[in-house]
């Protein structure tokens, strides 16, 4: 019943609601249109698509290494940003230390589509850079399973370290400090408080990498070549290639089923454990002791032999964006620029205004959504979790198709629109916005919001007064990635550009289509640059409202 | 004398509003269509401008691989956002056949055009030809002592092996085409032209996704050589990159380029237009002017010098359409298994 009486809150009510309609509108809706056409035919209910595809030994194969290769970067992608978020949060690092790594981290996040593969292959491949010149290794392959986890891990690794490292730049030190002084060595402290603190974060952090990887095509199908065969690539290819949109939307809808495991395995296991390290009643900071003076010097080294390899890849990217054509003419030009800036000045505009429009929603939309699921609790919360990570773990190619379907005949049309573009990021791309603040408030204390409560405040006044500025970093961080994705993602959108909206990764694809490499990798610096500009806006912008007397909001994006 | 006044007033902003409300229409007169265009943008924007200057209609037009074209056509076959389908592969065409996508028509040309480069009843109409090459990077030739291949039997030397990059044929017109042209040096010989493909499989690096995704690495020296249509090849070489480009002795085969009209297109007369201007001299003689290396589909356009040049004493042969139209699903099928993934 406590259920029920939750809702005759009107601010909790209402906010419920609309997040439904949105949800119901912008991710079942479309879903049941895609069903739609997959199971019904003349009439009737149709399941030849599915038992053709689920009993195709090839399709078997690619389900196995999907998980496969979505475990790996899981676990791979959450132990390198772990190993971030703990030199960052950690280890007392001055500011511009932070700083590089910060943008160490945000490199591979801005990674448009295709040209990372492209250095990929330029640095690894028989005659690569690296594999040929440097090492002398002839004939090595770099198609396959290792290039591709190896590529994945470092795309996806951040948004583990966007993950975690409010986590613990938010863990008061104080409770470091009180196993130090019951006479534990540093290592011990690490093993019992601080790493099972953060047993939340690192189950969010693998549960999204896993679903990234189980999502992403662009990666595989560049790098992953003939032997390695994934689901998202054989849904496309299915669609693209053998103009089978229902065996392609079959292999999609079976990335769920993996996807929803993990879901509910996470659920169980987080859920069992309760940490609480925000109070109402922590006194002031101390400082962090928690790694050793050489233990640092370890870990910020491990980081930059990572943030190494990151800008190696850019620095060659922004070397084909001013030379004629990378590996056949070395000669300096700026020719690529003066394009972008004349014939691709209009997907430039798009870009920033649907990236600039869809930001602050998909961080509203994080947050709201992740308070909710939480901390309220309301009929269909766990469900409604669900609901919004579907879209997520979708590859991007069904869900760019399955909106065009939903959205090109009445009652609804937007195909040709903006909004569609807009609404696909928000509700593709904010999930991590939503882990992170589910995340961060299993650490905070529910007392605090009871207080608040108790003197009378409604859940709108405690949620903005009490919670937001307590999870406001991740706000920022489910902003951010909305802002970056919407500047970089293609396999959604490709289907949602219109005569009328273009996006700048579509342009790319297109030069790459034309063998312009430089023009590609040009627009690739671009997005580098306004995404840069961006963060930095944003982290300048978080400073001024630090709030006085709140945790000290560590900003994820280089505050 | 004030009432009149105010008549006339009122007569004058009455003559306006229908001024005003008439006028769209006819200052709309300046027509418009939209269009998908498989063709790259650098290719289609030129035609699509000439197309403006000679007819003064305007073609908004986004530009997706074939594939991605089809989806979305079918997705949006309820209510057509587009009119026209422009450029792509036949085969791309004949997918879209069966999901009732096109409105048949037959342009003027219909009746000079070959019969390889029309649709019977004009669900589609060719407005190009585009055979295959053989694309080598020189470096490696010269690194290997090969010369640039000129037989099918050349890229099973063992200096290719792992060197090869070519389309997959599950998503690609150029490997379809390709593995036609092998059935039929073969004499349609199947379990000759397999034998064949499963030979040469060791010397094949990559399977592309489309058709033209390996000839940056061509270009770059990563891969050696590859199988392409003759467009991409020259484009490049024309970017700088050094290869080389020959033909197989025994023959290769050719895919012809087509236009269609979208069925419940909104601008269906503009669309016409369009269509009738590009299976046309019209069109298909501004090939050279803007370097865009089709082969003409007309019979009375010349081929532009330097392409005839390229493809001098070349034996090049259509690909059946029927043949390869009926048997494409099982021939596709069967190298997925026996070529691609062969079971252990």
């Amino acid at each position: 019943m406590r259920n029920l009486r939750a809702l005759r809150d009107p601010a909790l009510l209402s906010t419920v609601v609309v997040l439904w309609a949105l949800l119901g509108l912008f991710v079942l809706y479309p879903l049941a249109a895609l069903l739609g056409r997959i199971f019904w035919e003349d009439g009737q209910v149709t399941t030849a698509g599915l038992r053709a595809i689920l009993t195709d030994p090839h399709q078997i194969q690619a389900v196995w290494n999907s998980l496969l290769l979505g475990a790996l970067v899981g676990l791979a992608g959450t132990a390198l940003g772990f190993l971030f978020a703990v030199t960052a949060a950690r280890t007392n690092l001055p500011p511009p230390w932070a700083t590089v790594l910060d943008a160490a981290t945000l490199l591979p996040l801005v990674s448009p589509p295709f040209t990372a593969a492209i250095a990929m292959i330029f640095s690894f491949g028989p005659r690569g850079l690296v594999t040929w010149h440097l090492l002398g290794i002839k004939g090595y392959t770099v198609y396959g399973l290792g290039s591709t986890f190896f590529s994945e891990t470092l795309t996806y690794f951040p948004l583990a370290y966007l993950t975690l490292k409010p986590i613990l730049a938010a863990m008061d030190p104080n409770v470091e400090d009180m196993a130090f002084s019951l006479g534990s060595s540093r290592w011990r402290v690490f093993r019992t408080v601080t790493l099972p603190l953060t047993v939340p974060g690192l189950a969010n952090s693998v549960l999204l990498l896993f679903a990234a990887s189980l999502a992403d095509f662009a990666t595989p199908l560049i790098l992953a070549g003939n032997s390695f065969p994934v689901l998202p690539t054989q849904a496309y290819l299915q669609i693209t290639g053998l103009f089978d949109l229902r065996g392609g939307a079959v292999l999609s809808l079976v990335l769920l089923v993996p996807a929803f495991v993990v879901f509910l395995l996470q659920r169980f296991w987080v859920s069992r454990k309760y940490y609480v390290t925000i109070t109402g009643k922590a006194g002031a900071r101390s400082a962090i002791k928690s790694v050793a003076p050489w233990a640092r010097v370890v870990l910020v080294g491990a980081c930059l032999l990572v943030a190494a390899v990151v800008v190696y890849f850019y620095a060659l990217l922004f070397y084909a964006s001013i030379v004629v054509a990378l590996g056949a003419n070395h000669a300096w030009t700026l020719r690529h620029y003066q394009v972008i800036f004349t014939e691709g000045l209009k997907a430039i505009r798009d870009t920033l205004l649907i990236a600039g429009v869809g930001m602050p929603l998909g961080g509203l939309y994080g947050i709201l959504l992740g308070y909710l699921v939480a901390r309220q609790r309301f009929p269909g919360r766990q469900t409604m979790e669900v609901v919004s990570m579907i879209n997520y773990a979708l590859p991007g190619t069904i869900v760019g198709i399955a909106y065009l379907i939903a959205f090109n005949d009445p009652p609804i049309v937007l195909t040709g629109t903006a909004a569609v573009i807009v609404a696909c990021y928000i509700f593709r791309y904010s999930p991590t916005g939503i882990r992170t603040t589910v995340a961060l408030l299993s650490q905070i204390d529910p007392s605090l919001e009871e207080a608040s409560r108790g003197l009378g405040a409604g859940t709108g006044t405690t949620f903005r007064r009490v919670t937001l500025p307590l999870i406001l970093p991740a706000f920022f961080a489910g902003l951010g990635v909305v802002f970056i994705r919407s500047m970089t993602a293609i396999s959604a959108t490709i289907f949602l550009v219109s005569i009328n909206w273009t996006l700048i990764t579509v342009r790319i694809l297109e030069n790459m289509t034309e063998l312009a490499l430089g023009p590609a990798a040009a627009f690739s610096v671009l997005v580098v640059a306004i995404v840069f500009a961006v963060i930095a806006a944003i982290s300048a912008l978080l400073r001024q409202f630090r709030a006085r007397g709140a945790v000290a909001v560590t900003s994820l994006l280089g505050g | 004398m004030a009432p009149t006044i105010r008549g006339l007033f009122g007569l004058a902003v009455a003559v306006m509003l229908v001024a005003g409300l008439a006028g769209p229409p006819h200052a709309g007169a300046a027509q418009t269509l939209n269009a998908y265009s498989i063709w790259p943008e650098n290719w289609a924007r030129p035609m699509f401008e000439e197309f403006e200057r000679a007819t003064g209609i305007k073609v908004n037009f986004v530009r997706f691989s074939s594939g991605e074209a089809l989806a979305r056509v079918i997705a949006e076959k309820n209510s057509p956002r587009v009119d026209v389908l422009f450029g792509g592969p036949v085969e791309t065409f004949a997918a879209g056949i069966k999901e009732g996508i096109f409105e048949p028509y037959k342009p003027p040309t219909f009746a000079a055009l070959p019969a390889r480069f029309k649709h019977p009843d004009g669900q589609w109409v060719a407005i190009a030809d585009d055979p295959l090459v053989f694309m080598s990077n020189n470096t490696f030739l010269k690194d290997n002592n090969l010369k640039p291949p000129s037989s099918w039997e050349d890229l099973l030397h063992p200096a290719y092996k792992n060197m090869l990059q070519m389309a997959d044929a599950r998503t690609s017109g150029t490997a379809v085409t390709g593995i036609s042209s092998i059935l039929e040096v073969h004499g349609r010989d199947e379990t000759r032209a397999f034998e064949y493909m499963k030979k040469l499989r060791p010397n094949v690096q990559l399977y592309t996704k489309s058709g033209g995704g390996g000839t940056l690495p061509v270009g770059l020296g990563q891969a050696g050589a590859g199988i392409f249509f003759i467009v991409d090849a020259l484009d490049t070489k024309a970017k700088g990159y050094d290869v080389s480009i020959s033909f197989p002795k025994e023959g290769i085969g050719t895919a012809a380029e087509a236009i269609a009209l979208l069925r419940g297109a909104k601008n269906p007369e503009p669309a016409k237009r369009l269509i009738d201007w590009a299976t046309s001299p019209a069109m298909q003689s501004l090939f050279a002017k803007h370097k865009i290396n089709f082969v003409p589909a007309h019979p009375e356009v010349p081929v532009e010098p330097s392409l005839a040049e390229v493809l001098k004493g070349t034996k090049i042969f259509p690909i059946d359409a029927e043949h390869a139209g009926a048997n494409r699903k099982r021939i596709v099928e069967r190298w997925v298994n026996e070529v691609l993934n062969p079971k252990p």
